[in-house]
């Protein structure tokens, strides 16, 4: 049970990191950092992971990211032991680990509700994993002041827990998983009980950390601005299974769902028949597109800052024509809701608060149309459950 | 002008203000009437009475008001009542260490396995034997340990033994166990209501760091309980020290404890000795509860 398949053994070996590398060498076993093999999760009659296969490469920042009860958090508490696989295996720089108690994993986690010991300081809630392996006194003082020096507290080492900011725990919780120097980090919607600013702070300092100790981490979140921001790539998840998986670039650009395009970003939804490299909208007009095969039925995806916007005099063959209903400062940018035959809901066009002159008067007759390659077609409205 | 005014406001103030501060008392702790009241007439007055009795003597059956020590030095001079005392001691700390030992993982998976709803049930059921009285509760142990009862035809029934086991009553074991049962509720709801409102992210972050399952418990969440557990001790431990019904009923002449001691003096009209003796016992328990109160202390109760 120590080699994988020889295949999935030579693709992940030209993706390993140096530091994977190295633990193959130590191991014998497969390079990769984690790997779910065929993993179902039963809860009584409720699946909530149905068929999971999943690699997270050494060294990288992995996000899941889903709705609630879409199975992200099961599947964190899998790799962290605290629930069992129905079917299937985990398998952790080639060695499998789903049938190791939790305190017998290399794994550390980062709970939502920091979890820290209230009876303890943060020193001592720091060295606690570090005690459990009877680590010599002197190593564990340095290894606590170098991870509290990591989050930037390493004056706050006699504080008890109950004294610190929502932040400060937050880090503390990091810390004192970070000392135990884990293969790999998980991290459960963190930051869920701050405020937007500080969550914004953590998560730029969090992609500092895992800069610097170069650890895996895998952070599960339903915030798609924060997997976005943070994650190498990303697993959208829904109904326990994994919709997409890509960097942020290529699920924002190229969602393969409509719940992934909804979930990350906005994105306007129009009902288009496809025939060639030509939809027809509701409204009877033809606008060219890549239709990749497809004929029939089909979605058309566009996001709000690839609409243009105009004269219906002005505008390129294949606009669709709508009456700007709505136009709302946002700030950095300027939002307007248009109406058109083409969908029920307005379409949302987002312009630059740079170009203030292009926004339409409301209720004026306007043109919307944007490039052909930005555009994406989807499975037809329905079909994908 | 104004010195006139600085000397003039004193005086008048010091006029005035006596009354009125003793109106502003009595406004402030007159709500502890009611509850000195009680406390007077109930608690302090029948302590001062036993106080007085102890350092009395009986002579012809009447208590007679000569301030001696004779009553306890007569209880420490006598080696059987010392040798009581021990035993009612261990008794009372196995009784104790057996119910909360018993309490705690039954608490344990109260809180944390079983759902909300059957919680409730069990909660009630556990409070249950309270509806019947205490002495229905120590009689029935009878028809279970006794020499035609269940657990004796039971041995009988699956050929263990072939006469009746004598050996379970009218000792102290059979004492102990009948003591586990009374007090075990009031063990069980205290830690529960303590275990309740633990977090238990925090013993699978204990484990996930590298503790046993049992090493997380005994690092993590006994000492985040300690004031339930400290509670616990109390409410079994104390009125365990003072039971006479039960070593009376299911402990025979083997199972004697000090409680049995005063009853016995006061119905043979040896009032004074028997206070004597429930006073030692108090003094006892006042020890306990000096040792424990550190563990008590407010912030450490309520502080987490």
């Amino acid at each position: 049970m120590e080699s994988t398949g020889d295949e999935d053994d030579y693709e992940l070996t030209m993706a390993v990191t140096a530091a994977a590398t190295q633990a193959t060498r130590e191991g014998g076993g497969s390079a990769a950092g984690i790997e779910l093999r065929g993993i179902v999760k039963r809860y009584g009659q409720q699946l909530a992971l149905r068929y999971l296969d999943l690699e997270i490469s050494d060294g990288e920042f992995f996000c899941l990211l889903g709705p609630s009860g879409c199975g992200k958090t099961t599947t964190l508490n899998l790799i962290g032991g605290f629930v069992a696989a129905t079917e299937g295996s985990i398998w952790l720089r080639g060695k499998r680990i789903d049938r190791l108690p939790p305190h017998r994993r290399p794994v550390n986690t980062v709970f939502q509700s920091y979890a820290l010991f209230p009876h303890m300081s943060v020193r001592e809630n720091v060295a606690f994993g570090l005690r459990m392996d009877k680590i010599p006194k002197h190593e564990t003082r340095t290894r606590v002041d170098e991870s509290l020096l990591l989050v930037g507290l390493e004056a706050f080492g006699d504080r008890s827990p109950a004294q610190l900011s929502g932040g400060q725990q937050q880090r503390v919780a990091v810390a004192r998983a970070l000392v135990k120097r884990p293969a790999v980090l998980l991290l459960d919607e963190p930051l869920g009980a701050l405020d937007l600013k500080l969550r914004k702070r953590l998560q730029v300092e969090l992609t500092q950390i895992h800069r610097e100790v170069g650890t895996t981490f895998v952070y599960v979140t339903h915030d798609q601005e924060e997997a976005m921001s943070m994650a190498d790539r990303i697993a959208v998840m829904n109904d326990g299974l994994i919709e997409q998986l890509g960097t942020p670039v290529e699920i924002y650009r190229r969602p393969r769902s409509r719940f992934v395009a909804d979930f990350i970003g906005e994105a306007n939804f129009l009902d288009v028949t496809v025939k060639g490299d030509v939809a027809t909208f509701a409204d009877g007009t033809k606008a060219a597109c890549d239709g990749a095969g497809r004929s029939g039925r089909a979605t058309l995806m566009v996001r709000p800052e690839w609409l243009r916007l105009g004269a219906q005099a002005d505008a390129p063959p294949g606009s669709l024509a709508g009456r700007a209903v709505h136009a709302s400062f946002l700030g950095s940018h300027v939002r307007v809701a248009v109406d058109s035959g083409a969908s029920e809901d307005p379409l949302i066009v987002e312009l630059s608060s740079t170009d203030v002159a292009a926004v339409p008067e409301t209720d004026s007759e306007v043109a919307v149309w944007w490039e052909p390659g930005d555009a994406l077609l989807l499975e037809a409205d329905g079909d994908d459950g | 002008m104004a010195e006139v005014v600085t000397e003039a406001t004193p005086a008048a103030d010091g006029a005035v203000s006596r009354p009125r501060r003793f109106a502003s008392a009595l406004g402030s702790y007159g709500g502890f009437a009611p509850a000195l009241i009680l406390l007077g007439c109930f608690f302090l007055v029948p302590l001062g009475i036993i106080v007085c009795y102890s350092f009395w003597e009986v002579i012809n059956y009447n208590v007679v008001h000569h301030w001696t020590l004779g009553n306890y030095r007569y209880f420490f001079s006598v080696s059987a009542y010392i040798t009581t005392m021990w035993a009612t001691l261990w008794v009372s700390v196995a009784a104790t260490a057996l119910a909360i030992g018993l309490a705690f993982p039954f608490a344990y998976w109260l809180a944390r396995y079983v759902p909300q709803r059957l919680r409730a049930l069990l909660l009630v059921l556990v409070i249950v034997p309270f509806w019947t009285s205490y002495l229905l509760r120590v009689y029935s142990w009878l028809t279970i340990l006794g020499e035609k009862g269940l657990l004796n035809r039971l041995l009988q029934w699956l050929g263990i033994v072939h006469h009746p086991v004598g050996l379970f009553l009218y000792d102290r074991p059979a004492v102990i166990l009948v003591l586990v049962y009374l007090y075990f509720p009031f063990a069980a709801l205290t830690l529960y209501s303590s275990i309740d409102r633990f977090d238990w992210d925090q013993l699978r972050a204990a484990m996930d760091l590298g503790a046993r399952p049992l090493t997380a418990i005994r690092r993590i969440l006994v000492p985040q309980i300690k004031p339930g557990l400290v509670t616990a001790v109390i409410f079994v431990f104390i009125p365990v020290l003072g039971e006479y019904l039960t070593p009376q009923i299911v402990g025979g002449t083997r199972g004697v404890m000090i409680g049995n001691l005063v009853v016995n003096f006061f119905q043979a009209d040896e009032y004074t000795r028997g206070a004597a003796i429930s006073l030692l016992i108090a003094l006892f328990i006042l020890l306990m509860l000096t040792v424990f109160r550190k563990s008590l202390s407010a912030p450490e109760a309520y502080g987490a």
